[in-house]
């Protein structure tokens, strides 16, 4: 037999196992959508359907009547926004820094940020907590973007990008009478892109879906993120009582995300792979 | 310069808060029981509420609409879940709500923290009642002899009953369903209505839930009249015949296959639903949802739907319950004022308390409870017992949450993996001795 063709067959074969796998991850995502178009008193008894009626947008409608869902969402948007601008900047000066810069005790400085990433969260919760509200910033947008600006895991992606970066590059650029700022905005910074996209990817994502930090920092409806808020909405056994309603408040979650996916794929795309 | 000064100030006083109106007093309230905003937003007449949201949501509207002394409630709901790490958050940030609804349960922690007010003397002064709380409400918002809530409602454990399924396994009597007396006896229903029906007798939430296996252990245990707490709260004895004997029933119904396996919480429910068992055990608030479910032609529990308190198997009459109560916090009202209008909305949700017994929770005024207009109420008359008959933990155990999330692990573990009830005794007696003293210190 043609080797071409037996390929072809096996590559046949991969596409459709792969098709699979996918159709098998998306299956919940797909039975998230469906269920949040069935009315919750029908779901009590039966979660077991797709397609079949009866259908309501009235799950879709709770939500948008309620009046402070859309300032939730806008909350949301600017926190992200801002945490994912403030990662980008902080983590690409130290990260540079970490890279290119002697200074005394920087192996231990660094050292010293790569533990963070060992430190869970949710251990030094209380003590930020505290730290937070003596400050005043209880119920304020800056309680619930500064403390995301401590990113260790991107302070140690940028040092490790910008190291990868040849050294020349910046010494034909240094000879040219650039100072070290010039030489980083203008020489570096371009070529890291794909590195900043990644890590602006992940901190938006973080950070639009964060529900912990806002639950306790924006105790005031009125500064609630759109995850804290919809939470907020949920009937004590949502789980069985209020099912379609959950599943709408995921799909209205993750929409932003998906239509922002959707418009800027190509260059996410292109940034994560590197291309 | 002065230009720019001028619209400086400018923005200063635009955000600056606006003066405070003498004619309008504003409290906030924070609460669970989840958001309806778009049904009941504008519904300003409790009656028209609908289920615990609805019902909650109306009850504040007809307050803010009717009071005539310019009080409005704004209120914050929390989520149910993590409602009390938020609560300690807002207490910590001196962020802290005029009025909050609490479990009885969560209560106590936060009395011994002297963060509530107590209200005994502000209720005998504006006329609520406190001879009139039942039993059960009473002893859960009392410590050190005096009234730290309002009751609201008291919620119990209860057996939801097919009772087309009873018919169909023979377990009627005077066309009501038999219930057992006995552990020997439930073991014997159990076996004829699976012979008869080839369906487990029980579909209970074991899986990824802790409340259930407690709250049903809790009543096992206590219908033996045996003390599970030391008497000052700081200890538990699992060694006690009586936890033998409650834990190894448990084992038994479901190792021999009388507790429909592997559910949660919204499984077991769907399982009852769907006709596959005969007894739910879950609380009241589910019994308005199955009322409407048992009225739709074609359900299975259509024109056969019973609820009973959970049936007395040993000595003594004795059924899990807990409640939920208005608490007034330290600082949580700006001036006296403030306070006074918290005051007026208690009053007026007393006022209204037989409304909120539509849920299926339970009344905790005993006027309430004897009227007719509860007992007309569907399957009502059969529960009132529960507000005497009622217990929970004592009131001097702390951290009550933590304690039941501790005990119902380890008979979930009891149950799904059959772990001997010896090792379930000392796992719990350690853990739970040892969060107790952790909670003291």
């Amino acid at each position: 037999m043609n080797p071409l063709l037996r390929r072809g067959w096996f590559d046949r074969l991969l596409m459709a196992g792969l098709c699979l796998l996918a159709l098998a991850w998306m299956l919940p995502l797909l039975w998230v959508l469906a269920l949040s178009f069935k009315p919750n008193e029908f779901l009590m008894a039966r979660t077991d359907v797709f397609l079949a009626p009866p259908y309501t947008l009235d799950n879709y409608l709770d939500i948008l009547g309620t009046s402070a869902v859309f300032r939730w969402l806008g909350n949301s948007a600017l926190v992200a926004l801002l945490q994912t601008a403030g990662v980008l900047v902080l983590s690409s000066l130290a990260g540079y820094g970490f890279a290119r810069c002697e200074f005394p005790g920087r192996r231990w400085l660094f050292a010293f940020v790569l533990f963070g990433l060992a430190v869970p969260a949710q251990s030094v919760f209380i003590p930020l907590h505290h730290q937070f509200t003596s400050w005043g910033l209880q119920n304020t947008h800056a309680g619930l973007i500064l403390p995301g600006l401590a990113a260790p895991f991107g302070v140690y992606l940028m040092t490790q990008y910008f190291k990868a970066i040849p050294l020349e590059l910046e010494e034909a650029a240094l000879l040219d009478n650039a100072s070290r700022l010039k030489t980083f905005v203008r020489v570096i910074l371009p070529l890291s892109l794909p590195a900043q996209a990644t890590l602006g990817i992940f901190t938006f994502l973080a950070c639009w879906n964060d529900y912990l930090w806002p639950l306790v920092i924006a105790t005031q409806p009125d500064m609630y993120t759109l995850t804290r808020g919809l939470a907020s909405t949920q009937t004590n056994f949502a789980q069985s009582e209020g099912l379609g309603f959950l599943m709408a408040q995921a799909v209205f979650a993750g929409a932003p995300v998906l239509l922002l996916y959707l418009f800027f794929q190509k260059h996410l795309v292109s940034a994560v792979s590197s291309r | 310069m002065k230009r720019l000064l001028l619209i400086a100030a400018a923005l200063l006083a635009a955000c600056s808060p606006p003066p405070d109106d003498p004619s309008r007093t504003e409290i906030t309230l924070m609460r669970f029981f989840g958001s309806c905003e778009s049904k009941f937003g504008a519904v300003n007449d409790v009656r028209q509420g609908v289920g615990e949201c609805g019902i909650v949501t109306t009850l504040v509207n007809e307050f803010n609409a009717t009071n005539g002394e310019g009080i409005v409630v704004r209120t914050q709901i929390g989520e149910w879940g993590p409602y009390y790490d938020q609560l300690t958050a807002r207490l910590v940030a001196k962020d802290v709500p005029t009025v909050a609804v609490m479990h009885e349960s969560a209560l106590g922690d936060y009395v011994r923290r002297k963060l509530v007010r107590p209200l005994h003397e502000d209720f005998a002064r504006i006329g609520i009642p406190v001879d009139d709380f039942t039993e059960h409400a009473r002893r859960g918002v009392s410590f050190g002899g005096k009234v730290h809530a309002l009751p609201f409602d008291t919620w119990a454990w209860l057996w939801h009953l097919n009772t087309g399924l009873f018919k169909q396994a023979g377990l009627v009597q005077g066309g009501r369903a038999k219930l057992p007396g006995s552990p020997e006896e439930l073991i014997a229903q159990a076996e004829q209505f699976k012979r008869r029906t080839g369906k487990p007798y029980f579909a209970w939430a074991v899986a990824n839930e802790t409340a259930a296996n407690f709250r049903s252990f809790l009543t096992l245990v206590a219908q033996q009249g045996a003390p599970l707490f030391s008497s000052d709260g700081k200890s538990i004895d699992m060694r006690q015949p009586a936890v033998m004997k409650a834990l190894t029933l448990m084992q038994r119904l479901y190792a021999e296959g009388h507790v429909k396996p592997h559910l949660d919480y919204a499984a077991a429910n769907q399982a009852f639903l769907n006709g596959e068992a005969g007894v739910l055990l879950v609380g009241t608030w589910t019994l308005d949802q199955f009322l409407r479910e048992a009225d739709k032609p074609g359900s299975a529990l259509a024109g056969g739907y019973e609820v009973v308190p959970f049936p007395q198997l040993y000595a003594k009459k004795a059924v899990f319950a807990d409640g939920h109560a208005w608490a007034l916090f330290e600082g949580g009202a700006k001036t006296e004022r403030h306070h006074q209008a918290a005051l007026r909305f208690l009053k007026f949700v007393w006022s209204r308390s037989g409304e909120w017994a539509r849920t299926g929770h339970l009344p905790v005024s005993r006027q309430v409870a004897d009227s007719a207009a509860f007992k007309q109420l569907p399957m009502r008359a059969g529960l009132t017992e529960i507000t005497e008959t009622g217990v929970g933990m004592p009131g001097n155990v702390p951290t009550q949450r933590a304690i039941e999330l501790l005990i119902g692990e380890d008979v979930a573990n009891l149950m799904l993996s059959n772990k001997p009830v010896a090792e379930v005794q000392a796992n719990v007696e350690k853990r739970v001795n040892t969060a107790l003293k952790k909670a003291r210190r």
